[in-house]
């Protein structure tokens, strides 16, 4: 059996994952502690997982120094790397949303969104044929409406809660994302019994 | 932007330092000889090619394309691939001469500079071109060619992945309504993006028996035991009875433990007709090269014959190769003040021996010792005559 290199992302995403490999029957220890560490070796299963910025899962996966890893389409959607998506995980779902103020207009001469999602919202408003102007932020997005950076935000939603909170409401949806099981094409390739034997066992686990 | 500094390099380029040099040299001589032995004809075309002609057939996007304006007001490209300046070539003077053509190329190719790390904008490609041979020998003397390459190469662990683009195209109209479905069906299976494929059939308006038909092929051929497995997708079997051939050639030549089929294998390479194929090694982290039948290029050229071909990565290569260890003898001759000729006459007699000399006077070096060490062997040259170390 060949080794097999997956990158993790760190946080709750990490625990939902590893739940779901324990579940499709992988022999992984119960209690992981995972703090500090940044390499996880299960001898009996040659695994080895990365774990990594939730951001930079696909970058290891495409650059190959980790065969299959678990990317939120969110980030795949962001960075459009040239990694294989195998199977929906369909765990931390959530959506991007654009929201603002209430009973707010885009503005007529240079609307402009913040976002952590630069090219999702660049897309998603060129589709709709809007020219507007995107300002990159890093985190509390929300802040930008409130103090008048933006007109809109574009960002990650899951309950709603956080925009209720700072007296956003949500305008509109732009797409689903959920947790993705994605492949280096090399690797998909010359693992590809590995991987596909993990794909099918993580197959019967989705929910 | 921050003022550029004196040792840097436009985005994307590469310096080739000797080790890597070498590395590369072995790669292409053993390459070249290989080739050559098995009638393939070496050509250089130019590095710059009109827009109009090599730039818009080329399959590389206009984006990807380094472009520039010569005295005429022409745009110009640096060739972005090889397969199209040689199907120029081919078309307009070779194939009058001979016809197949085996052709072979050893070239730097480039592509628009990226901001990320790792990806090259200038890298050189090993491939050939078998042009005016439509048979199935020609797909199969590819695909051998390529394996055996690889072999005299040493590349230890590699797969070659193939498809045909007849059959894949063939298997998504009959069940897809509008040419957009189509168009994005296949560019989510170029991207390999299996769960964004589901969606999509999931999600058209489409007769349920198609949308079962596209789910299940993409299910079975990700995961393909017999290319047998295909046949019931297709009405028109002639593209299936041409791989069926091209199977049992490869099964002949008992590289079958290299090969295997993937009928979802889709390009971003829109010329590629029939049979195609990508080639992946242990070690690197990106594909090696890919190959392909791309009949319809030559049309581009105004030439309606057959042609197959495929190109290597040098840079990918040379990530999954054995490190040559060179045990070549170093020899340095040291030498003295008015002892020149003498060392000069003992420097050729060591070079006919077959021995690498540099030559060096004692005079030149700042630190004699440091630079000593990194010969194997040093003859020094002082007033006292010729004294070995």
């Amino acid at each position: 059996m060949t080794e097999l290199t997956i990158a993790m992302p760190k946080g709750r995403i990490f625990e939902e994952a590893y739940e779901m490999l324990i579940q499709a029957g992988f022999d992984l220890p119960e209690d992981v502690e995972i703090s500090r560490k940044l390499m996880i070796e299960i001898p009996s299963e040659k695994i080895r997982f990365i774990l990594a910025k939730p951001m930079d899962v696909p970058t290891y996966v495409e650059h190959g120094v980790a065969d299959i890893g678990i990317a939120g389409k969110d980030v795949l959607l962001e960075q459009g790397r040239a990694v294989h998506e195998l199977l929906d995980l369909k765990i931390s779902k959530c959506y991007i949303a654009s929201a603002g103020l209430p009973n707010t207009k885009l503005n007529d001469i240079a609307p402009r969104i913040a976002t952590k999602y630069p090219t999702v919202a660049s897309h998603y408003y060129r589709e709709k044929g809007e020219q507007v102007e995107i300002i990159g932020l890093n985190g509390s997005i929300e802040l930008a409406p409130m103090i008048g950076l933006a007109d809109r935000i574009v960002d990650i939603v899951s309950t709603g809660q956080t925009l209720k909170e700072n007296g956003l409401v949500e305008y509109e949806h732009i797409t689903d994302v959920s947790s993705r099981l994605i492949a280096n094409p090399v690797s998909y390739r010359m693992k590809n019994e590995r991987i596909q034997n993990l794909v099918k066992r993580l197959k019967k686990c989705v929910k | 932007m921050s003022p550029i500094r004196k040792f840097e390099k436009p985005l994307g380029m590469r310096d080739t330092f000797p080790k890597i040099f070498e590395k590369k040299e072995v790669v292409r001589q053993t390459g070249r000889d290989f080739l050559q032995m098995r009638g393939f004809d070496f050509i250089k075309t130019p590095t710059l090619e009109y827009y109009d002609t090599v730039g818009k057939a080329s399959a590389i996007v206009e984006s990807s394309l380094f472009k520039l304006v010569d005295s005429q007001g022409n745009t110009l490209v640096l060739r972005p691939d090889m397969t199209t300046p040689i199907a120029r070539v081919a078309s307009s003077k070779l194939l009058k001469e001979k016809i197949p053509l085996r052709l072979a190329y050893f070239a730097n190719v480039f592509r628009a500079q990226e901001t990320e790390g790792g990806r090259p904008a200038e890298f050189e490609q090993m491939g050939v071109e078998i042009i005016g041979d439509s048979s199935v020998y020609a797909d199969a003397e590819s695909l051998l060619t390529v394996i055996e390459l690889l072999k005299v190469l040493e590349v230890k662990q590699f797969k070659i992945t193939i498809g045909n683009a007849g059959i894949l195209n063939a298997i998504l109209s009959q069940n897809v309504r509008t040419e957009e479905q189509f168009k994005e069906l296949h560019k989510l299976l170029v991207e390999k993006n299996i769960v964004g494929f589901e969606e999509a059939v999931k999600l058209y308006e489409l007769p349920q028996k198609n949308k079962q038909t596209l789910l299940t092929f993409i299910e079975e051929a990700t995961d393909l035991n017999h290319i047998n497995q295909i046949d019931k997708y297709l009405i028109e079997k002639d593209d299936f009875i041409y791989m069926e051939r091209l199977q049992n050639i490869l099964a002949i030549s008992e590289v079958e433990k290299y090969i295997y089929f993937d009928f979802t294998l889709a390009s971003h390479m829109n010329y590629y007709t029939g049979m195609l194929f990508e080639v992946f090694a242990t070690g690197a982290g990106f594909p090696l090269g890919n190959g392909g039948r791309y009949d319809g290029l030559l049309d581009e050229f105004g030439s309606q014959v057959g042609a197959i071909g495929f190109g290597l990565r040098v840079d990918q290569l040379l990530e999954v190769m054995p490190s040559f260890q060179k045990d070549q003898e170093e020899v340095l001759v040291l030498f003295a003040q008015n002892e020149f000729p003498v060392a000069v006459a003992k420097a050729a007699a060591l070079r006919k021996e077959g021995k690498r000399t540099t030559l060096q006077s004692i005079e030149g070096l700042e630190n004699i010792s440091v630079f000593e060490q990194l010969f194997s062997k040093v003859v020094r040259i002082g007033q006292g005559g010729i004294e070995h170390d």
